[in-house]
């Protein structure tokens, strides 16, 4: 099924016609807050698209944070990837040209993060640059995809992770540690006598990429 | 030399806390633009623009404004502030942040964008409490998604854009087996950087095209 999930808020209703018009779709979703999606723009949407025989979903966010919008965002977009029915992958298309600068640049971020085609339909469609299916995940080997779903979201001391990653040896996992470090995945603090290993804001980043390709993979 | 990139809206809020968190800063760059549709923007921004402007003189940090001459023009945004990235750090400047909450939606949008693709560490001022919001960007290198064929066929598609090249056409050019381009143009069909589309004069044939967006992708490395 082809799905087109669409950022929007009152008065975008020109910018979530172009997309619908020039991006073919089965399925319209629309991600708004609180007050844009009971809106008359939606009301309109929702009557063109009841023309059309079909309905429109409407995700309601939080538009407090930004972070907090990214994992809002990736949640719809994993929550749509899969065809329930029959199983398949569904084709999904993100418009980011609606709603609030926050939640455009947020559903920007959620669709790197998840390898989601991408638009901007404003007077003109732009494809953005966003490589179907390459997620954060794809740029690390699996011993360092290991190692960072080994270290999580808390702090681990250093002779536990030689101990986490067995049977790579130890100098093997000092590598991996010096290359993330080295890519600003991994930081380390010494403290009461003990070497302390943690994912960064990137790191976690990537964990969050890592954990929701898995969820939707294991579907 | 230390520098900060910025977009700028109404609110020089929105971007001079970023100016003063940042050390050793020694200069501005900052993108604005001018909404003619939006009637207090003609005025606004341009009090937006002085207030940064002023700001620097005073604490002496070097100020490049840059205007934009259509803020809405996605594309061409994301295009002008990668380049200018990128002439920054071919000068051996080191960018040490890009803020990218002032200026229209597009705008900032496509600052985002270029920072991803250039791996620059971004920044978003809420827009009540002004707090500076740290973004954990990864950047988005094609040589880790793109197989080296696969960049060479986009290379010279976007050599050829204007040639209605057939894959047997563009396999010649390369010198390669038609069935090996073949297998890499499927992919870069599954990856979304290029469409095949119906040959004018021949319905049996089929034009490769490169997408837009994986020009932008591959930016300047074309």
């Amino acid at each position: 099924m082809r799905i087109l999930i669409s950022t929007f808020r009152e008065g975008d209703l020109e910018k979530l016609t172009l997309a619908m018009r020039r991006l073919p779709y089965d399925k319209l979703v629309i991600l708004g807050t609180a007050p844009d999606t009971g809106s008359t723009s939606l009301s309109t949407v929702r009557m063109l698209e009841e023309m059309a025989g079909h309905e429109v979903e409407v995700d309601e966010l939080d538009d407090e944070d930004f972070l907090t919008l990214v994992d809002e965002v990736s949640a719809v977009l994993s929550k749509h990837s899969l065809d329930p029915e029959t199983n398949k992958r569904n084709s999904i298309a993100l418009n980011i040209s609606g709603g609030s600068k926050l939640l455009g640049d947020a559903s920007l971020f959620a669709a790197f993060r998840m390898g989601i085609e991408t638009y901007h339909c404003e007077n003109r469609v732009t494809k953005l640059p966003v490589i179907r299916g390459a997620t954060a995940r794809d740029r690390f080997t699996p011993m360092q995809l290991e190692l960072i779903r080994a270290i999580g979201r808390g702090q681990v001391v250093y002779d536990n992770i030689v101990r986490l990653m067995g049977p790579a040896s130890k100098q093997a996992t000092d590598r991996l540690i010096r290359e993330l470090k080295k890519q600003g995945i991994l930081g380390s603090e010494f403290r009461a006598n003990r070497i302390f290993v943690f994912l960064t804001d990137t790191g976690r980043e990537v964990l969050n990429a890592i954990r929701l390709a898995e969820r939707t993979e294991s579907r | 030399m230390v520098v900060i990139f910025g977009t700028l809206g109404y609110r020089p809020k929105s971007l001079i806390p970023t100016i003063r968190s940042t050390p050793n800063v020694e200069k501005v760059v900052f993108y604005y633009g001018i909404d003619h549709a939006d009637k207090e923007a003609s005025s606004k921004v341009p009090e937006a623009r002085k207030s940064v402007i002023d700001y620097c003189k005073n604490m002496k940090i070097a100020v490049d404004p840059v205007e934009l001459p259509d803020v809405y023009d996605f594309k061409n945004i994301a295009m002008r502030i990668r380049n200018d990235i990128r002439k920054h750090k071919r000068e051996g400047k080191e960018i040490a942040v890009f803020n990218i909450a002032g200026g229209t939606k597009p705008t900032s949008s496509a600052a985002l964008l270029a920072c991803i693709l250039e791996g620059v560490p971004t920044v978003y001022v809420h827009d009540r409490t002004y707090e500076e919001i740290h973004l954990p960007l990864l950047r988005m290198e094609y040589n880790e998604v793109l197989s080296k064929e696969e960049q060479e066929i986009l290379r010279t598609l976007s050599k050829n854009r204007s040639k209605d090249l057939t894959e047997v056409e563009l396999a010649s050019l390369l010198n390669k087996h038609k069935a090996t381009v073949n297998h890499h143009i499927k992919n870069l069909i599954s990856k979304g950087a290029v469409r095949l589309e119906k040959h004018n004069e021949d319905a049996r044939k089929k034009i490769v095209r490169i997408e837009e967006s994986a020009e932008l992708l591959l930016g300047d490395d074309l």
